[in-house]
């Protein structure tokens, strides 16, 4: 009680207060409440291939990490090591988007904030991309600072 | 004067309860319209920042709506 | 004979004596709010429960209370046995039945009660289960058949098929589980929750039913299911010791190369 108190006086941040979110029908009921609760349309690209897709990926990451101690450092190895990796963030980060930012209640910030992760994940590749052709690839500066 | 998004809520249900009204029998309608208003105006005191009661008001509102919305429910006192 | 029915109606006598000496009282903090006067916020009110006079469960001090200190405490019970999920609550931190938990005989330690988070409340203990009852609904939990049993009487199954359903079917829908999930918390409006996943899980495997491509299509896309994260308060939670956490990552599986 107290603690609702010292929440309604606080000034909300401007960024908070800024951002609109879609009003939610009371209670959630959408229609009688006697009808069943109505699914989002079928599609297996958001749903089962997804979900094959991500676990694909982390199971990639594996061998693509531990090939390396075997045979040294390659550039094809560690390149696909970067880019599954950096695919494991990106699906990372959009299953917390889905979350906490659904479109139910968020509308247009939740592609904003898709927006943004694909455009920090484009900036992340072309990092990976310069450490490849400059550095000679992550395992080769990782086995420099071991030695070091 | 720029209402907030509970507020638009609560005129939105006084307006469908207010167009319900229409499907009942004429000569009740008065019965339901004084009724829908002394409903409304029991709670009026309520200060606008208090959300959580506002939102269940609103919640029972609904419900209350659907269940007088029966075409069988004919008068009211 | 008479001398030792004697003794023992002694012995009883003294026990009620010793009981009624010292009292063992506990406080209970229970959750309240009137929707009749919503504009006083929900608190916390301290009722003081002597452990020598009460049943060993939380349901029996709840009606203790009820019976005795404050009539208008509502809760919903019915079979006080754990079979009909009524009674679901939060009890010292945890989703589970009244009926099944058993009071902390520690009477130092004081035991807080709230409903079931991140439900809207009716009134005190009682949540507005009315749109996990619409999600339960929509799975459409009964058996859908093209087809007339052979001999006309019933739909047969092997003892094998039967047993898939074990650890399924003992789901009485008291939405422990649903309520302790964090995914549930976040989007609840979509996602189904686990109790009702589990049950549509049950009608899947189910070797009479017949409408599985249906149900499967149903669940493909990014909310009604695979907003699970295997986080399993749900199986940690249940108080009927079931796994719906696992029942979900079954249907993942089945799903998987669909």
């Amino acid at each position: 009680m107290g603690l609702n108190m010292i929440r309604s006086s606080l000034p909300k941040p401007s960024l908070v207060r800024g951002i609109k979110t879609i009003p939610q029908p009371p209670g959630f009921i959408v229609g009688d409440v006697n009808d069943a609760y109505v699914p989002p349309k079928p599609s297996k690209s958001h749903g089962s291939i997804h979900w094959t897709s991500e676990r694909a990926i982390s199971m990639a990451m594996v061998p693509l990490a531990l090939s390396p101690f075997i045979t040294g450092a390659s550039t094809v190895i560690d390149s696909t090591l970067c880019a599954v990796t950096l695919a494991h963030c990106y699906t990372g980060f959009q299953s917390c988007i889905i979350d906490y930012i659904p479109v139910r209640v968020y509308g247009a910030y939740h592609n904003y904030a898709m927006y943004l992760l694909t455009f920090g994940t484009g900036v992340a590749a072309y990092g990976v991309y310069d450490i490849e052709k400059r550095e000679g690839g992550v395992t080769n500066i990782i086995s420099k600072l071991w030695k070091a | 004067m720029k209402l907030s998004g509970l507020q638009k809520q609560v005129i939105h249900l006084y307006r469908s309860c207010m167009r319900q009204v229409k499907h009942k029998p004429i000569d009740t309608q008065h019965h339901w319209r004084k009724f829908i208003h002394a409903e409304f105006v029991k709670y009026k005191a309520i200060p606008k920042k208090q959300f959580s009661a506002i939102e269940h008001l609103l919640r029972s509102g609904d419900r209350r709506l659907e269940m007088f919305s029966n075409p069988q429910i004919k008068d009211i006192s | 004979m008479f001398r030792s029915i004697n003794r023992l109606n002694l012995l009883g006598l003294r026990r009620s004596l010793a009981t009624s000496a010292e009292q063992r009282l506990k406080s209970f903090h229970i959750y309240r709010w009137n929707p009749d006067t919503p504009e006083i916020e929900p608190k916390m009110q301290t009722y003081e429960i002597d452990l020598n006079a009460c049943g060993p469960m939380v349901l029996d001090a709840l009606l203790k209370i009820k019976n005795e200190q404050d009539a208008t405490l509502t809760f919903r019970r019915s079979c006080r046995e754990g079979i009909c999920g009524s009674c679901a609550m939060n009890i010292g931190g945890t989703n589970t039945l009244a009926c099944l938990c058993k009071i902390d005989q520690d009477n130092a330690k004081d035991l807080k009660i709230y409903p079931l988070p991140h439900m809207f409340v009716v009134r005190d203990l009682v949540p507005d289960l009315t749109h996990f009852y619409k999600q339960y609904k929509s799975i459409q939990p009964y058996l859908q058949r093209e087809t007339n049993p052979p001999d006309g009487r019933e739909n047969l199954q092997t003892i094998e098929d039967r047993a898939k359903l074990d650890g399924l079917y003992e789901c009485i829908l008291c939405a422990c589980c649903s309520t302790s999930c964090p995914s549930y918390w976040w989007n609840q409006q979509e996602y189904l929750g686990p109790a009702v996943l589990m049950q549509a899980y049950r009608w899947l495997i189910d070797s009479r039913d017949e409408a599985t491509n249906l149900r499967k299509q149903m669940l493909q896309n990014s909310m009604s299911l695979y907003r699970c994260h295997t986080i399993m308060n749900c199986a940690r939670t249940c108080p009927k010791g079931l796994n719906p956490g696992k029942a979900i990552a079954e249907i993942k599986k089945q799903l998987a190369f669909d």
